[in-house]
C-alpha cells in the first residue's frame, strides 16, 4: 500500500473513532460503557483524536504539494502494515452495526447476579444511614444488609429503588428480583445485585423491563444470608435511567 | 482437455451444492426455537463488554503514545545512557523507578518502553520498567488508597510489584544481545521518512513530527489492543465467572482463580483496585493482593502487545517470571497471614 493511501485511511479512520466517541458522548449512551466518572478522559480523547487526523490530513497535504515541486523523486514508499487499519475498523464495526444495549440480566448467564453486597469497602455504612430510607438504591441497601448485624432494624422502612426485572426459578410465585448492574470502571467488571421483590401482580410484568419499586422492606433469608425483600406497594414502569449503571 | 474435464466437474459441484443445502436445512431446523435470541443476546452483551474495555483504554493508550511520540523527537541517546547505568542490577532498579517520571498504565506503557529501548534504555531497565510502571503511577496508587486505605494492602502492592519488576528485570541483564529478545523490527525504525533528526528543526514542526509517531504508534499498538479486548469480551461472553469463583476455595487455588481472573478481565491498572474491592468478601488477603500485583504486568491485550515488542520466547518469560513470583507471594501470605 502506497504510504498516502495509508495515510489517507489513517486520518479517516481516526476522524471516525473521534466521531463514534463523541456521538457517544453526547447522546449519553458513554455510561453505558464505562462509569462516569472517566468520561473527562473520554472528552479528551475525543479532542486528540480530531488532532491526530488534522495533523495526518495536513501531512498528506504536504507530502502531495512536496511530490507536485519535485516530482516523483524518492521512490521509498513503505507503509506500515495495511492489517493496521482493517483491524481499527473493528471496533467502529460493533459500534455500528451491533445496536447498543446496556448490561441486562442476558450477562446474568456468565457473570451472575448477587443478593449481597460484595464490596466490603474500607468505609463504613454511616453515610447511608444518613440517607433517607426513600433515597438508598439497591446497592445501599445491600450494604447495609451486609454491614450491620442486627437487620430486623430496618424491617417497615420505606424503600423506593429502580432496577431493571428479573426472574429466578429460585424465587415464589408473586416475587421477582429489582436488579442493577454495579461498574467500577468499565462493563467488563460490572457485576449484577439484585433485591427481592414480592408483589402480588408480578406476573404481568416482563423480564428486562425497568421499573420503579415502592414498598417497605422486610429481612429475609436468601442463599443462607440475610438479604432485603421490598413487599412492594406499587410497580410502575418507567424508561432506563440516564445512567443505567451503579458506580460505586 | 479442459473442455472434457469442465463439464464433468459442474454437476459434480451442483451435487455437493445441493447437498450442503439440504444439510444446512436439517441443521437448522434440529437447532432449538431460542437459539437465534440467544446468540443475539450473546452478541449484545459481547458488544458492550469489547466497547466498555476498549472505550476505557483508548485515552490511555493516545497518552502512551503520545509519551512515546514525545520521547522520539526530544530525547537523545546520549541523555539517556547519562540517566540510566549501564550496570545490570542499578538499571533494573532505576527502571522500577521510572514510572515516576512517566506515568502511564499498562495500555501506555508497552509503546513507550518500546522507544525507550529504540533510544538506547539497558534492557534489564526495560523489562522493569514495564512491568513495575503501571503500579508506581500516581493515579494507581491514589485509587488503590481510596479503595483500600492507606494500608497493607497499597504497601504490599507497590513492594512486590517493584520486587518482581526488578527480579525479572535483573533476570533479563543476563541475556547480554538485546536482539535474542527484542524483535528486530525494534532496531529499524519504524516510522519513516519524518526528517525529526534535522537539529535546526522549528519547535512546532519537532511537535507535529512527534504527534506524526503518536498517530503511528496508536495504530500499531492499537491492532492489539483491539484484539485483545475481543478475546476478553468473548471469554466474558462465554466463559461463566461464577463457575471460577465457584472452584476459588483453598489456599493454592484461591490465588490461582484471582491470577486467571487478572488475565481474564483485562481492566486497566487505574481502576483495577476497585474491581479487586468486589472480592475481598469471598477471597483472601493473598489472594487480592495477587490479583493487584500480577493484573496490571499481564492480561491478554497486554501480552498481544509485548508480542510486538518482544521475541515470543522472551513474552513467555515476561508472563512465566511474573506470574509463578505473584503466585508465590499469595500462597505465603495465604499460609503466614490471617
Amino acid at each position: 500500500m502506497q504510504t498516502r493511501m495509508y495515510r489517507s485511511f489513517q486520518g479517516l479512520l481516526l476522524l471516525g473513532l473521534c466521531i463514534f466517541f463523541a456521538s457517544k458522548a453526547a447522546n449519553g449512551q458513554l455510561t453505558w460503557y464505562i462509569n462516569s466518572r472517566f468520561i473527562p478522559l473520554t472528552i479528551f480523547g475525543v479532542i486528540f483524536l480530531a488532532v491526530l487526523a488534522q495533523i495526518i490530513f495536513t501531512e498528506i497535504r504536504r507530502s502531495r504539494k512536496h511530490d507536485e515541486e519535485h516530482g516523483h523523486e524518492h521512490d521509498h514508499d513503505h507503509a506500515p502494515a495495511p492489517m493496521n487499519l482493517w483491524i481499527m475498523l473493528v471496533p467502529l464495526l460493533i459500534g455500528v452495526l451491533i445496536p447498543a444495549r446496556p448490561l441486562d440480566s442476558s450477562a446474568f448467564a456468565t457473570k451472575g447476579f448477587n443478593t449481597n453486597s460484595p464490596l466490603v469497602s474500607a468505609d463504613s455504612s454511616a453515610q447511608i444511614f444518613e440517607t433517607e430510607s426513600e433515597e438508598r438504591n439497591v446497592l445501599d441497601w445491600l450494604k447495609l444488609f451486609s454491614y450491620e448485624s442486627d437487620a430486623a432494624q430496618f424491617n417497615g422502612e420505606t424503600a423506593s429503588v429502580i432496577g431493571f426485572v428479573y426472574f429466578d426459578e429460585t424465587l415464589g410465585k408473586n416475587q421477582f428480583f429489582v436488579s442493577r448492574f454495579v461498574v467500577s470502571c468499565c462493563a467488563a467488571d460490572g457485576f449484577a445485585i439484585a433485591m427481592p421483590v414480592e408483589w402480588a401482580e408480578a406476573a404481568t410484568l416482563e423480564q428486562d423491563s425497568w421499573v420503579l419499586v415502592k414498598g417497605s422492606i422486610k429481612s429475609v433469608t436468601l442463599n443462607d444470608k440475610v438479604a432485603p425483600m421490598i413487599v412492594a406497594e406499587s410497580v410502575q414502569p418507567v424508561s432506563v435511567p440516564e445512567q443505567p449503571y451503579l458506580f460505586p | 482437455m479442459q473442455t472434457s474435464t469442465t463439464p464433468k466437474r459442474l454437476p459434480r459441484n451442483l451435487i455437493l451444492f445441493i447437498a450442503l443445502g439440504i444439510l444446512a436445512i436439517v441443521a437448522s431446523s434440529m437447532i432449538p426455537a431460542g437459539f437465534f435470541t440467544w446468540l443475539w443476546d450473546r452478541l449484545n452483551v459481547f458488544a458492550t463488554v469489547f466497547l466498555g474495555i476498549f472505550v476505557e483504554a483508548v485515552p490511555y493508550l493516545l497518552l502512551g503514545t503520545l509519551a512515546s511520540g514525545l520521547v522520539e523527537i526530544f530525547l537523545d541517546r546520549d541523555q539517556m545512557s547519562r540517566w540510566v547505568s549501564g550496570r545490570p542490577i542499578a538499571a533494573a532498579v532505576t527502571g522500577a523507578f521510572m514510572g515516576m517520571v512517566f506515568p502511564v498504565c499498562e495500555c501506555g506503557v508497552v509503546p513507550l518502553t518500546r522507544r525507550l529501548f529504540h533510544k538506547g534504555l539497558p534492557l534489564s531497565a526495560g523489562i522493569s520498567f514495564l512491568l513495575a510502571a503501571p503500579v508506581l503511577n500516581p493515579i494507581v496508587i491514589l485509587s488503590t488508597a481510596a479503595a483500600f486505605g492507606w494500608g497493607p494492602m497499597l504497601f504490599w502492592r507497590i513492594g512486590l510489584s517493584l520486587l518482581i519488576a526488578i527480579v525479572t528485570g535483573i533476570i533479563f541483564s543476563f541475556e547480554k544481545e538485546a536482539g535474542n529478545v527484542l524483535r528486530p523490527a525494534l532496531t529499524m525504525s519504524i516510522e519513516h521518512d519524518h526528517a525529526h533528526d534535522e537539529p535546526n528543526a522549528s519547535f512546532s514542526e519537532k511537535i507535529r513530527n512527534a504527534l506524526l509517531i503518536t498517530a503511528d504508534e496508536f495504530f500499531e499498538m492499537g491492532r492489539y489492543l483491539v484484539l485483545g479486548s475481543v478475546l476478553a469480551a468473548a471469554l466474558q461472553t462465554f466463559i461463566s465467572q461464577s463457575v471460577l469463583l465457584a472452584i476459588g476455595s483453598g489456599p493454592l487455588l484461591s490465588v490461582l482463580v484471582m491470577l486467571g481472573l487478572a488475565i481474564l478481565l483485562s481492566i486497566c491498572s487505574t481502576v483495577d483496585a476497585f474491581v479487586a474491592l468486589g472480592f475481598v468478601g469471598t477471597f483472601s488477603f493473598g489472594s487480592v493482593l495477587s490479583f493487584l500485583v500480577f493484573g496490571p504486568m499481564v492480561d491478554i491485550k497486554s501480552v498481544l502487545m509485548y508480542s510486538q515488542v518482544f521475541k515470543r520466547r522472551s513474552v513467555f518469560y515476561i508472563v512465566a517470571i511474573p506470574f509463578m513470583m505473584s503466585l508465590l507471594s499469595g500462597l505465603i501470605f495465604n499460609y503466614f497471614s490471617p
